[in-house]
């Protein structure tokens, strides 16, 4: 439970958030410049003229109006900023330990580094690491400090950025081993789904959603350009045949997934783009995609020229995104039983 | 002739100047911090006050330093209740080149605090070091060529500075008559030859500590390059 009511004065518009967030994995979404960064900022204790309330699991972090305004080094969160923000005049280990109280357990070290598989970048200078590196060891310079909330501020990848440089899969494991409440700043509205139980979406500083993340698509990307809606599945890949396409596996479902990252099995992480999904009205046949699915209409949205659909399909919620003409062509309401079609080279493999 | 050898001369020069240096050291780096981090009208203020002696008639820093420390002056007092004489002794040396020297410390260590990211120090304190630690573990070591060549610079000043210390330590060899005093004592009296060595080694050690503060100022460490 994360409960904010906090006011900010900013240049363009007042920052003004009050959300009662029932889950303790948090996404924020938004267009850039609607006053996610300094919510965080906020939060962190790092924005002195703020005022307001901040509460961790019934725990005030903040209440100016009680005079609770603590500094920034005794709030105990974890900030991860957009750029990292590493020491430079520090190795990766040196700014790991930065924040650690001198004689605090080891295990701490070794716990962030193992999670964030730092380990071959100890001894490298931050100038020297790639953006994915820099989050990762920023993110465990973080959880040393044994914060009692972290702060992501991912910051915005392009179309065309790698996805292996994605913060997503270590936020997971995090989520999965340590149970630290998050807020997690993002643009991809299908990494919201998978690693957040709520999500909070802010336009010019105010809260225009607040809940869960599936209730509403449309709403981040109404006016964000840059929102990504990718469907991200987490299964396991068992080992497919020298050559052939790797088999992935998701609540009994079986996909086929491209071969060339299919080496390691074991638990895995997919992403699949809302354009690569195909929906068909009728029985699929004679199609070459691989991964062909049945399921059903759950709701449809839309925003601008793009209409957006979930389907419930093999035990997970998919995103499509079609066109308008396409979507009045097909006649696609709720309810109505679709077919799904994705292509094995559309699975990209996060983890 | 009772003159003095000119390694003595020497020898008190760095002596002086290097315990002036060492007394602005922390001064200096702590005003440079604050007007670093300080804004508005009041910044402003302060540092024109502080960049005086850089463009004051030295003798008029001088006789300023004279009206505070004579016995009845507003320091004077305090200093004579407590039994410390500094009037025309070293110490009054000290405080001349000291006081001179200041400004040349606090410019290069303000810019060079100036260049860290104030969100590099936020970084800092969020996870959980106290003001002085982010300043001694962050800004310092992001800091400290600026610093030292703004320490050498001072320190190069401290060597040659003659106006405000003849005005409040005199001129008196082997007490208070630094390499300057020297030069200008020995060609006053007519002995260009002797005041001409002098010169030759405050040329050698000048250079050498300029140059040494110049190619701190400008190198950057190599690793920090991305």
């Amino acid at each position: 439970m994360i409960e904010l009511d906090v006011s900010l004065p900013l240049s363009r518009f007042p920052l003004r958030v009050q959300a009662a967030l029932p889950s303790d994995t948090v996404a924020v979404l938004g267009p850039s410049g609607s006053g996610k960064t300094s919510l965080l900022e906020t939060i962190a204790g790092l924005r002195p003229r703020a005022a307001g309330r901040v509460a961790i699991r019934g725990e005030a972090v903040m209440d100016t109006a009680r005079g609770l305004r603590p500094p920034p080094e005794r709030r105990r969160i974890g900030y991860v900023p957009q750029d990292s923000l590493l020491f430079p005049h520090l190795d990766v280990e040196e700014n790991v330990r930065f924040g650690m109280a001198r004689g605090a357990a080891t295990r701490l070290f070794d716990e962030a580094v193992r999670i964030l598989e730092i380990e071959p970048l100890l001894r490298q200078y931050p100038a020297t690491l790639s953006g994915g590196e820099r989050q990762r060891v920023a993110l465990a310079r973080a959880l040393a400090t044994e914060p009692r909330l972290l702060l992501l501020d991912e910051p915005l990848a392009g179309v065309d950025a790698a996805l292996r440089g994605r913060i997503l899969p270590y936020l997971l494991r995090i989520r999965e081993s340590l149970a630290i409440p998050f807020l997690y700043v993002t643009h991809n509205a299908g990494e919201a789904r998978a690693v957040a139980e709520s999500a909070l979406v802010l336009r010019r500083g105010a809260v225009v959603h607040a809940g869960a993340p599936e209730e509403s698509i449309a709403a981040p990307s109404r006016d964000d350009p840059e929102a990504r809606f990718d469907n991200v599945l987490a299964g396991m890949l068992s080992a497919g045949e020298p050559g052939a396409a790797g088999v992935f596996v998701v609540h009994g479902q079986r996909f086929a997934v491209p071969a060339e990252r299919a080496g390691a099995p074991g638990p895995a992480l997919y992403a699949v783009a809302p354009d690569d999904v195909l929906v068909s009205t009728r029985p699929l046949a004679g199609v070459s995609a691989r991964n062909v699915l049945r399921g059903r209409v759950r709701s449809v949205e839309e925003a601008g020229g793009t209409a957006w659909i979930r389907i419930g399909a093999g035990g997970f919620d998919w995103t499509a995104r079609l066109t308008r003409g396409a979507l009045e062509e097909l006649g696609l309401t709720p309810g109505l039983d679709v077919w799904l079609a994705v292509k094995t080279h559309a699975f990209r493999r996060l983890r | 002739m009772t003159a003095q050898p000119d390694l003595s001369i020497f020898l008190l020069t760095l002596r002086v100047a290097a315990l002036a240096t060492l007394f602005i050291l922390p001064l200096g780096v702590a005003a440079a911090w604050y007007l670093a981090r300080l804004g508005g009208p009041w910044r402003t203020a302060l540092e024109t006050l502080l960049s005086l002696p850089l463009v004051l008639p030295p003798t008029a820093v001088g006789l300023l330093l004279l009206e505070l420390l004579r016995r009845n002056g507003a320091l004077g007092r305090l200093l004579d209740r407590a039994g410390i004489e500094v009037l025309f002794t070293w110490k009054a040396v000290v405080l001349a080149t000291a006081v001179m020297s200041f400004p040349l410390l606090v410019r290069p260590a303000r810019t060079a605090f100036e260049e860290i990211d104030p969100r590099l120090l936020a970084m800092g304190r969020s996870l959980g070091g106290r003001p002085f630690t982010v300043f001694r573990r962050v800004a310092l070591p992001l800091s400290w060529r600026g610093v030292a060549a703004g320490t050498l610079l001072a320190f190069s000043r401290a060597l040659g500075e003659f106006g405000a210390t003849i005005m409040i330590a005199g001129n008196i060899p082997g007490r208070t008559q630094t390499m300057a005093l020297a030069i200008f004592q020995r060609t006053h009296i007519g002995e260009d030859a002797a005041a001409l060595r002098l010169v030759a080694i405050t040329v050698v050690v000048a250079f050498a500590v300029v140059g040494a503060s110049e190619v701190l100022g400008r190198r950057r460490e190599r690793r920090f390059a991305a």
